[in-house]
């Protein structure tokens, strides 16, 4: 399979930036959860123009990236370390394509490219792009990406009320806060090889992932910052969210807002901290968060 | 809020509490887990509340005290009821960056304090954090972050931590609160401050049977109620660890009444219901010896910790653009 074929590169005609591919953190997105497909049902809202589709999901994600990206070349107009947001979708939706086009040039969106990718290719299409970050609404790609060592997470928000002026990233700690020899840790946990080697693979590209953009946190000072970091743990006891801060402090993300549950409602807290994205590994903890209004 | 709604978060809390307790019963250390928050009476509190970073003395210890006595309640409730959730529970509320959130952490675990749940909002104000955590009751050094919590419909309070140090209980937990604009509304503070006395006492006598409106801390005396009543239920009533006190300016002649009428009507019970027709409040609280006193009016806060009781005043009606019985000057610009 040529994966030049499959890749369809846009001019987005705003803000054109050749990303440096070494340094550039690169995020896949579904394009589904960018923006509203569902051509068959009535649409929610009137379209924004002919021809150009409504937000999804996602869509607050991915301005609030491109301000993040705006402000690191305000500070450095020669950074390489950057987001570089790309679409996967599936070929058998040709007519929306050109939807898809019209609507990243009517919205501004700086995205660089459009993969075509199906059920059997979406490992290999994620690993050909350097993909260090898979997002989407649809939990079960998510386990697949993880499974094969590639940090997904999932997109939360409802329409219309996440912020657009600061990216904010939620990982849960339950997992990451975890060390074999405290009295903290349950009695007979139960990991399967399987699991424990998905775990390790995906653990190395997750440190990965979270020492670029603790490095891209660093950049700004504490107030204002475009980036936002948290840290939610469910229902461990608070020294496991100790060490999950810790940990990710090590790995070089200093997280800026921290919430030990222990067993509180979490969606309530969720609609509250308004994360774009939620770090679950293996999706214990979460429950299925709406994204979807 | 949808019944639909409702239906679903409610399906969603049990899930997330199922987990937790799974995991906290499963645990090797023999931790109490923290109890389930729509039935826990949840008490926030503020870094600098908890720990009285300003100063060397041991001001914390006092505050442990009032932890002993709470968790000494808990502890009691748990042995009569092993499997209620209806406990107190208090959560570490403060908008510092999680970086130094986790020296205060350091500090829990040094004082072995029971307090498993925490929320460090990285500079964002707690108050919206309040509501998801489902407090009780906010106690806070900045009124500011109060008087919004009140706002809210939150009990909330500034806690004032006084200069001497008084032996208070570690096994019965005593709460005195005043009466007018804390538990009750300042409506009739407003006939006292804009009438005089005389008028109040006739509006008071008057109106004896109408039930006063609710003031910001009403519902935290109704949680307090909660779990006495499972204390009485189990025939501990002399023996209660929790006590509730009422000691309000009013006096049990001319306009004590209505007080107590409004506080059956609402189907609460106070311990002992002090009346003082003026005289200060010091002295009697000093005898007392309350864990927190909760008012409206800062000469009676003062008063309170002079004589050696921890306070906490309450920023809520009319009470506060007075000083001392005299109007505080309106700044003109604002009329």
């Amino acid at each position: 399979m040529n994966t030049d074929d499959d890749v369809k590169q846009f001019v987005t005609g705003v803000v054109s930036l050749q990303k440096d591919p070494s340094r550039a953190v690169v995020i896949a997105i579904s394009h589904d959860a960018v923006f509203d497909l569902k051509e068959e049902q009535e649409p929610k809202a009137p379209a924004a123009a002919s021809g150009v589709l409504n937000p999804g999901p996602g869509f607050p994600f991915v301005k609030a990236v491109q301000r993040v990206n705006e402000k690191l070349v305000e500070k450095n107009p020669n950074e390489t370390l950057l987001f570089d947001v790309i679409l996967l979708s599936s070929k058998d939706r040709p007519k929306s394509q050109s939807e898809v086009a019209n609507s990243i040039k009517h919205y501004g969106l700086e995205i660089t490219r459009l993969c075509f990718c199906n059920n059997e290719n979406f490992t290999s299409v994620l690993r050909s792009n350097k993909v260090k970050l898979f997002l989407s609404t649809n939990t079960d790609y998510i386990t697949k990406a993880q499974d094969t060592g590639v940090p997904a997470a999932l997109l939360y928000g409802q329409r219309g009320t996440a912020t657009l002026d600061q990216l904010r990233v939620l990982f849960i700690g339950d997992s990451l806060g975890f060390s074999e020899d405290t009295t903290d840790r349950p009695k007979d946990e139960d990991t399967g090889e399987d699991q424990l080697q998905s775990v390790q693979l995906t653990q190395s590209s997750l440190e990965d992932l979270v020492a670029l953009i603790g490095e891209m946190r660093r950049k700004f000072g504490r107030e204002n910052s475009p980036l936002c970091a948290c840290l939610m743990t469910v229902c461990s006891p608070r020294n496991v969210c100790v060490r999950a801060l810790k940990r990710l402090r090590a790995w070089g993300l200093e997280v800026d807002e921290a919430f030990c549950l222990a067993g509180a409602p979490q969606s309530r807290l969720l609609a509250h901290i308004q994360p774009h994205i939620l770090y679950d590994h293996g999706l214990q903890y979460t429950l299925d968060v709406p994204a979807l209004s | 809020m949808s019944d639909m709604k409702e239906a679903e978060s409610a399906g969603e809390e049990e899930k997330d509490w199922a987990e937790a307790k799974a995991f906290f019963d499963s645990l090797k250390s023999k931790k109490p887990r923290p109890p389930k928050p729509r039935y826990a009476v949840t008490i926030a509190v503020s870094s600098r509340t908890l720990f009285d970073m300003t100063s060397e003395r041991k001001i914390f210890k006092q505050q442990g005290l009032e932890k002993y006595a709470v968790m000494s309640v808990n502890a009691r409730l748990r042995a009569l009821y092993p499997d209620s959730e209806e406990l107190f529970d208090i959560v570490l509320m403060t908008n510092n960056h999680a970086q130094v959130g986790v020296r205060l952490i350091n500090s829990i675990n040094h004082y072995d304090l029971t307090i498993e749940r925490f929320c460090m909002t990285g500079g964002k104000s707690p108050i919206g954090y309040l509501k998801a955590y489902m407090t009780n009751l906010y106690l806070s050094k900045d009124s500011k972050k109060v008087q919004e919590a009140i706002g809210e419909g939150i009990a909330a309070a500034i806690m004032f931590t006084p200069d001497m140090e008084v032996e208070l209980s570690d096994t019965q937990l005593r709460v005195a609160f005043d009466g007018d604009a804390v538990l009750f509304s300042d409506e009739s503070e407003i006939i006292v401050k804009q009438h005089g006395l005389d008028t109040f006492f006739e509006h008071e006598k008057r109106f004896e049977n109408k039930p006063l409106a609710q003031g910001p801390l009403k519902c935290f005396l109704e949680a307090l109620g909660k779990l006495q009543r499972k204390f009485y239920a189990k025939n501990e009533r002399l023996n209660c660890p929790i006590r509730t006190y009422l000691v309000t300016a009013r006096s049990a002649a001319s306009s004590g009444a209505r007080v107590l009428k409004t506080l059956r009507s609402w189907g609460l019970e106070i311990d002992e219901a002090l009346f003082l027709a003026g005289a200060p409040k010091g002295p009697l609280l000093q005898k007392i010896r309350p864990h927190i006193f909760f008012d409206d009016q800062m000469f009676h806060i003062e008063g309170a910790m002079e004589l050696g009781t921890i306070s906490a005043h309450v920023p809520y009606g009319i009470g506060q653009k007075y000083n001392r019985g005299k109007l505080i000057e309106e700044n003109p610009q604002k009329q």
